[in-house]
């Protein structure tokens, strides 16, 4: 391997082993509270049955939205909670949190230490149970959904899988760059709220777009992919086009998202005193 | 070489002005003034392997300001410096982990867990070798006395006991040099005291070169050989307190209680008569006059009792503030 192969790897490596050790500050942190995680649960379960029940009416009555029936809802919304999960194992949290870093301060202290800014608050706070009850009600759904469709090729679930880590990374993306605005207006809650209710929208099939708002939906704000793409390779719709479509945003994604996140801390070394 | 270095070093901001009341915010959503403010202007000094240098000032004299641009958390808007031959606000990473900087007011460590789950993070944080990790935080716990705290929640220790947490935490990848924004600000003063032993024992026996700023001056009194007297955005002293002190005060302060009214003409020939109030008389004698000015008084007039005072030093640097602002 060249030098900066090696290099690569023991970074990377590094970042691994920092993640974990986020991961098990915020599961002990988490058990503090024990009692917070029962409710949540429920709420979850509860509000994506609502979600499935509400398809289930409208599918009563129409043949399929946007091209998808009932079973390839179910894959949908499943999908939708498992991105929301796997989020809020990673980066979610953070972001939830960047406002009230920058206000007290804090964020100085993320500024001074050997590890990336972006790559320290992004993980630094971590939640396995904020978001559990949809994880696990994802996954119900998915299977449920995937197992009442006439059978596809099993290397569709690999595939499955790296697209969601994919849509994870439109998330992720989609987050820095929203979240960047924090160091011009300093609260992030309603930033956070204008993420959250987008990707509400992220169950609705992509399909149901058309010309403008589909482009709206795919380049500024990316949730249409977030769920539509995965959830096509279980749903018997993989469309390669829409593949390469998910993979190229993602990387634009992600490029632009770190560039923005740089000058958005520039500005915030420069400006405040 | 100097650990630090600081040319001409500068930085201003904008800020809005608002006008008050909800008109004026209202206002100021549409149209806002933007002024601009030097927080430092033109600062030069120079720090030393192993010194514990205080960082004296009034608030918003650009105290913590300099802190920060030192520790690579804000961009200067012109000069240079350099700590360790870096330049801070690189965040070379390899420079990162030769320094801390702690902040009174902020806190670094977990709130809802045991301090030494911070602890361990900050190792993984700063790549320290799991046998010198081990090592130093015995250190420090035995130092700081902190053996049976470490196993308690941070958010229910005491504010000082929370301090000397950071003040560990700061220091397990043992920094060449260590920022100290008011590390004790707001404690009582038996914690205070602690603190500052442990800081005045440390800078011995380690060398880590300390630049320390506090709002009280039994800290820097208690541990700084040299200080840097910052006020209005410029350095207006540099050297040992003493001198600081010998180089504003030339008089001392003499309280004379009378039994009978006196008038302050007679008075005013010995010194400047600074407070009148009855009987009662207060007034500035230069050091040398001094004997002989008191044995004139109580010769001379019906001195019920009288004392003799040292200028306190927080009033030298109030009034050394003041005339900073002025200038």
């Amino acid at each position: 391997m060249r030098r900066s192969e090696v290099d690569g790897v023991k970074t990377l490596k590094r970042y691994l082993s920092l993640y974990r050790s986020f991961l098990s500050h915020n599961l002990k942190n988490e058990m503090i509270y024990r009692t917070n995680f029962l409710i949540l649960i429920v709420m979850d379960f509860f509000f994506m049955g609502v979600n499935v029940v509400f398809f289930a009416l409208i599918l009563d009555k129409v043949e399929s939205i946007g091209g998808w029936n009932f079973n390839q809802m179910l894959i949908l919304i499943g999908t939708v909670g498992i991105v929301r999960e796997m989020a809020y194992l990673t980066f979610r949290q953070g972001f939830l949190n960047i406002g009230d870093y920058i206000r007290t301060g804090e964020f100085d202290l993320l500024l001074v230490k050997p590890v990336s800014p972006q790559f320290h608050l992004g993980f630094r706070h971590i939640s396995l149970t904020e978001s559990l009850g949809e994880g696990i009600m994802g996954v119900l759904l998915v299977v449920t959904g995937y197992l009442r469709l006439p059978p596809e090729a099993a290397l569709n679930i690999p595939v499955y899988i790296v697209f969601l880590l994919i849509s994870l990374v439109i998330y992720y993306s989609f987050c820095l760059i929203v979240n960047s605005a924090v160091f011009w207006i300093i609260k992030s809650q309603e930033l956070n709220t204008v993420v959250y209710y987008f990707m509400e929208t992220a169950r609705y099939p992509r399909d149901i777009f058309k010309g403008f708002g589909k482009a709206l939906f795919t380049f500024v704000i990316p949730v249409s992919l977030i769920a539509t793409t995965p959830a096509s390779i279980l749903a018997g719709k993989t469309d390669p086009r829409l593949l390469l479509l998910t993979a190229g945003v993602a990387a634009g994604l992600l490029l632009i998202g770190t560039m923005v996140w740089r000058v958005s801390i520039r500005h915030y070394s420069s400006a405040s005193s | 070489m100097s650990i630090i270095e600081v040319r001409n070093l500068t930085k201003s901001f904008d800020y809005f002005k608002k006008e008050p009341g909800l008109l004026g915010s209202v206002k100021s959503l549409f149209w806002r003034e933007t002024l601009y403010k030097d927080a430092i202007r033109n600062i030069n000094f120079n720090i030393e392997e192993g010194e514990l240098v205080g960082f004296l000032g009034p608030n918003g004299a650009g105290k913590t300001t300099t802190l920060k641009i030192l520790a690579g958390i804000l961009l200067p808007s012109g000069g240079s410096a350099r700590v360790l031959g870096y330049e801070p606000w690189k965040r070379d990473r390899t420079y990162q982990k030769q320094f801390s900087i702690v902040m009174g007011q902020k806190n670094q460590l977990w709130w809802d867990l045991p301090a030494i789950e911070s602890f361990s993070l900050n190792r993984e944080i700063y790549e320290i070798p799991a046998e010198a990790y081990k090592k130093k935080l015995a250190e420090l716990v035995e130092i700081m006395d902190l053996k049976d705290l470490l196993q308690i929640q941070v958010r229910k220790l005491s504010l000082g006991e929370r301090m000397k947490c950071e003040l560990v935490a700061a220091l397990l990848h043992e920094p060449r040099v260590l920022f100290l924004d008011e590390p004790t600000i707001g404690l009582d003063v038996v914690s205070q005291e602690k603190i500052r032993q442990f800081i005045e024992t440390y800078n011995q026996v380690s060398r880590t070169t300390i630049l320390l700023t506090s709002h009280y001056m039994r800290d820097v009194e208690r541990l700084c050989k040299r200080v840097l007297v910052i006020a209005g955005g410029g350095i207006i002293y540099d050297g040992s307190l003493e001198d600081l002190v010998n180089r504003y005060v030339d008089h001392k302060i003499v309280t004379v209680q009378f039994r009978r009214p006196v008038p302050e003409g007679p008075i005013a020939r010995f010194g400047e008569v600074v407070e009148r109030d009855g009987l009662h008389m207060v007034i500035k004698i230069p050091k040398k006059e001094v004997p002989q000015r008191v044995q004139e008084i109580l010769a001379g007039f019906p001195v019920e009792d009288l004392s003799v005072e040292e200028v306190k030093i927080e009033e030298v640097i109030q009034k050394i503030f003041e005339s900073g602002r002025k200038s």
